[in-house]
């Protein structure tokens, strides 16, 4: 799904600045969820709008060679390469989500029972407020990335 | 329960033990056998509440005959995984296999224990689809797959039927008195301990003979019953340890034990008749078939079948001795039938053929199976003083006892045909048990090539199976003397018992077998079937070609029904009509199907489209939506593909913009990604597409327009519907209520959100679950990409 010609110098330099950018907030909104506009979801699909960015800049193999350090795999095959690990993040992050609700299960409460802490005295945060619901929507966010890069990498790869 | 565990954990295991992982399995199926054997002596029910809003637990219920059932599956298990050590070695897919008979053995102790209607129902099912998977083990050969798609077809289509009787079971029970839960098969205030009330209410209502036979259908395919047997020959291509586990010892006796555990309840006339009747049948016809077979575990499999028939024929029969002869055979028929299938294994194993004709003269290389073989061979046979004797025994007496009584009481004289069937079925099933104890003697064909001993992990399994039944035929000898071999008769008793209908059944006694002391009519009937046996054995040729001469037409054939049906279905013209292949089809079928249902309930319930308001529409938002209008019909206008998605996304922006308005920012933020990537993915697809079709027909095109047409127009009714009617909105009230921080809380609490943002509370949290149901969705749809894509690499689609 690369561009059939170089891109140029301007789209690389944007997208090198702007992907972190991205990767940034989408984290930023993962997290803020529970209290302001955000999400698992929002955030995933954000992240994977960021690895788009590469794959269409860069091309397929630079998340491969560049960052992990290795030869990209063959292509079409899915037992070995970034597939698999993409694979692996979305069956962690279902095991994640489903986890959350059995650890519920274990400590006495219904299936998917969710609970808040607030920590007091911090430094700088003074007091903080962890939901346990966010370990769910951990588990979201790792479903929807690992899903849609997997979706994304293999009709790209077409 | 410790066997899904123990599933779940195989394939780890595989990864640190590797071809070991057989002896963690037998650790497991041991574990279970354990327990299994702490219950003995117990009896009583255990309650897991399950689906309480319908009355469903998963409720297990404790006597002889689910015990014997559990012994069997736990006890077979350990030395079946213990083979599997050895017969597996360096095959493909163990990890898969392990799981997958571990899984199988939960399911099957599940069956066994469940005494819940809907708990048994999905156990009944799990064994269907463990069995699938362990037929059709080896998934590229094409027999494998023929086999396992016969196999769960048939026993999973009787599942249904049974099902369906089992619901007119439960709505039945609910007008019961007695019955306290109308799901609970047995124990306190269940069906079964209020059988004579039940089976007036079902007579009550016309619907005896319907469950009867319902239930019937369901053990029928699953023990194969003629003609239902069809699957099990079939299904030994899977690895012989799991033919051993599945489809001699477990699996078919599920069935059986079907038939054991709805006895006390529906014992009747008619049960007599239909179970006598199909038992026998069964008996005789596969007997006859396995006379046939060319290939060992072929004959064996048919073998199953008629032993199996005798068992339900056994449990037929009510007057007399009808228990003892289930019971009593189950476990007989589970020791040597295993035991022979061990037995072919190693004979395929270290002969390198199954084929019954270029075999024979085995004892000298493998001395120790050889005499396995005589045991369990000879039981098969109904030899005294082997076990299977005793059994066969018991049948005679039955379906002797219950012909004589039922024609002293005016019945007509066909009744002895029973005993006359039950005979003859008997002459085969001597005339194939010798044919495969002659494998081991005689002449050692000269293309048979060297004979390796087996590994001690195949051996001692079988070995140990071969010397329970010798034990148990010895057993028969000694108390005859009076020696009695007391464990074994209690236990045998207790399983008899719980298939034993209320209020006595005949002479109602004490379960002990020996050997004759006395001549008798069904002595006779084993001196006759033994003598015939012997005389016709050296015809046995003729007598098999005959056989097969009869076998070769057609129309007698369950099979040839069975295939004809199949291709039926899978050549009619139907499948090129609706399967065009065209995503049009599919989406014109699917749109216009959902925009009709949607429409024809509207216009069922009657509801009048209420008057459309315009108060509360700002300017900004006229301008919005003016935006997205034209951005639509710019759409249909559009002259490529290019400009068309390019406009398209214009639509979706304006909705973003409209949300915002709207003041639901949550919904604004995901629209606005979920659009941005949706046109990069469709501009990185439309990169390969050609830029234009050209121009479409007017009839396509007015088609087109019809389609779209409804479903707008469906979409408009809706939304003018639903926001028409507003509710006293509780359950909105309830989340704002709940989801933000409470004004007074401690630390910690559950009670509430606790989130100020209302729609992820509600995504995470109150409808958490509905999130999971998603999730799970999205990884599938990653799932199915990655198996359509990577299987069209392969070439598999054709």
């Amino acid at each position: 799904m690369t561009l059939d010609r170089e891109p140029t110098v301007i789209a690389r330099t944007v997208v090198r600045l702007v992907v972190p950018l991205i990767l940034v907030t989408a984290i930023a909104l993962l997290f803020q969820g529970h209290n302001l506009p955000g999400g698992g979801f929002i955030a995933g699909v954000l992240t994977v709008t960021a690895f788009a960015l590469i794959y269409i800049i860069f091309g397929l193999d630079y998340l491969e060679t560049e960052l992990l350090d290795r030869n990209p795999g063959v292509r079409y095959e899915t037992e070995s390469g970034i597939v698999r690990e993409y694979g692996l993040v979305f069956a962690l992050g279902l095991a994640v989500a489903a986890g959350s609700g059995i650890a519920a299960m274990a400590l006495g409460f219904p299936f998917l029972t969710q609970g808040v802490v607030f920590l007091k005295g911090l430094p700088i945060y003074h007091e903080l407020e962890v939901a346990s619901a966010l370990a769910f929507d951990l588990g979201v966010y790792a479903v929807v990335v690992g899903a849609l890069l997997t979706i994304l990498a293999e009709v790209g790869a077409e | 329960m410790l066997p899904f565990l123990g599933a779940a954990l195989a394939p780890l295991a595989y990864r640190v033990l590797g071809e070991q992982t057989a002896y963690f399995a037998a650790l497991v199926a041991a574990a279970c056998l354990a327990l299994v054997a702490s219950l003995f002596g117990t009896h009583g029910t255990v309650v897991v509440p399950w689906i309480p809003s319908y009355g469903v637990s998963l409720a297990f219920y404790v006597d002889g005959l689910a015990l014997l059932i559990g012994t069997l599956a736990s006890g077979v298990g350990v030395l079946v995984f213990t083979y599997s050590g050895g017969y597996m070695h360096g095959e493909p897919g163990q990890a898969k296999y392990y799981a997958t008979l571990l899984a199988f053995m939960g399911s099957m102790l599940g069956v066994a224990f469940a005494a819940d209607l809907i708990a048994l129902f999905v156990f009944w099912e799990l064994t269907s689809v463990s069995s699938f998977l362990l037929i059709g083990h080896y998934q590229d050969a094409d027999a494998s797959q023929y086999a396992a798609r016969k196999s769960m077809l048939i026993t999973v289509a009787g599942g249904l039927f049974m099902l369906v009787g089992f619901l007119l079971l439960h709505v039945v029970a609910t007008s019961v008195p007695g019955v306290e839960s109308a799901f609970r098969l047995a124990g306190e205030g269940s069906i079964i301990a209020n059988a004579e009330p039940m089976v007036n209410a079902l007579r009550a209502q016309g619907l005896f003979v319907p469950v009867l036979l319902l239930v019937g259908i369901g053990a029928a395919t699953k023990s194969a019953q003629v003609p239902f047997h069809i699957w099990l020959p079939n299904a030994m291509e899977a690895p012989t340890p799991v033919s051993a586990f599945l489809h001699s010892a477990t699996m078919v006796k599920a069935g059986v034990y079907l038939v054991g555990r709805f006895r006390p309840l529906l014992l009747t006339d008619e049960w007599t008749l239909v179970f006598g009747v199909l038992g026998l049948a069964t008996m005789t016809v596969t007997a006859i078939l396995a006379v046939a077979a060319s290939d060992i575990k072929e004959l064996l499999a048919y073998s199953t079948a008629s032993h199996l028939g005798l068992i339900v024929a056994g449990y037929g029969m009510g007057k007399y001795l009808g228990a003892e002869t289930g019971a009593f055979h189950i476990l007989n028929h589970a020791l040597f039938k295993a035991a022979l299938f061990l037995v072919a294994g190693i004979v395929a194993h270290e002969a390198g053929t199954r084929a019954i004709d270029e075999l024979g003269g085995l004892a000298e290389d493998l001395p120790i199976t050889a005499g396995i073989t005589v045991v369990a061979a000879l039981g098969m046979a109904g030899l005294p003083p082997f076990n299977g004797f005793y059994s066969k025994e018991f049948l005679f007496h039955a379906v002797y006892e219950t012909a004589a009584y039922a024609v002293a009481h005016g019945g007509s004289p066909l009744w002895w045909l029973l005993p006359a069937v039950a005979v003859f079925g008997s002459v085969f099933t001597f005339l194939y048990s010798i044919r495969f104890l002659m494998l081991f003697f005689g002449e050692k064909p000269d293309a048979l090539g060297e004979v390796h001993a087996p590994p001690l992990a195949m051996t001692i399994p079988a070995a140990v199976l071969g010397v329970l039944a010798l034990v148990v035929g010895l057993g028969g000898v000694t108390a005859t003397f009076g020696v009695h071999l007391e464990p074994l008769e209690q236990f045998v008793g207790s399983v008899m018992e719980s298939s034993l209908a209320h209020g006595g059944e005949g002479e109602h006694h004490a379960f002990e077998y020996y050997l004759p002391t006395k001549v008798t009519p069904w002595l006779i009937m084993s001196a006759v079937t033994i003598g015939v046996g012997a005389v016709a054995y050296p015809f046995y040729d003729r007598i098999r070609d005959a056989i097969r001469a009869v076998r070769g037409v057609d129309p007698l054939r369950p099979n040839w029904y069975y295939d004809g049906v199949t291709e039926g279905l899978d050549r009619s013209s139907a499948i090129d009509v609706i399967q065009t292949g065209n995503l049009r089809t599919y989406a014109t079928a699917l749109s216009l199907a959902l925009a009709g249902l949607a429409l024809g309930a509207y216009a069922a319930a009657g509801v009048t489209i209420p008057a459309i308001t315009y108060a509360g529409l700002e300017p900004a938002l006229v301008v919005v939506l003016f935006v997205a209008v034209v951005g639509a019909v710019a759409v249909a206008a559009a002259p490529s593909h290019i400009s068309g998605v390019l406009t398209l996304s214009i639509l979706g922006f304006m909705v973003a913009i409209f949300y915002i308005l709207g003041s639901a920012p949550d919904l604004a933020l995901t629209q606005l990604v979920i659009e941005t990537l949706v046109l990069v993915i469709f501009l990185l697809v439309l990169d390969k597409l050609p830029a234009f079709y050209g121009t479409p027909d007017r009839l396509r095109a007015a088609r087109d327009a019809l389609v779209a047409g409804a479903v707008g127009l469906t979409v408009a009714v809706t939304v003018l519907l639903s926001t028409a009617q507003t509710p006293d909105d509780v359950i909105a009230q309830y989340f704002v209520a709940n989801g933000g921080v409470p004004a007074e809380h401690g630390p910690i609490f559950y009670d509430a959100g606790g989130g100020g943002n209302i729609v992820n509370v509600i995504l995470v949290d109150f409808r958490a679950f509905d999130t999971l149901g998603e999730i799970s969705v999205v990884a599938m749809a990653a799932l199915s990409v990655i198996t359509l894509i990577a299987m069209r690499e392969r070439g598999e689609i054709q």
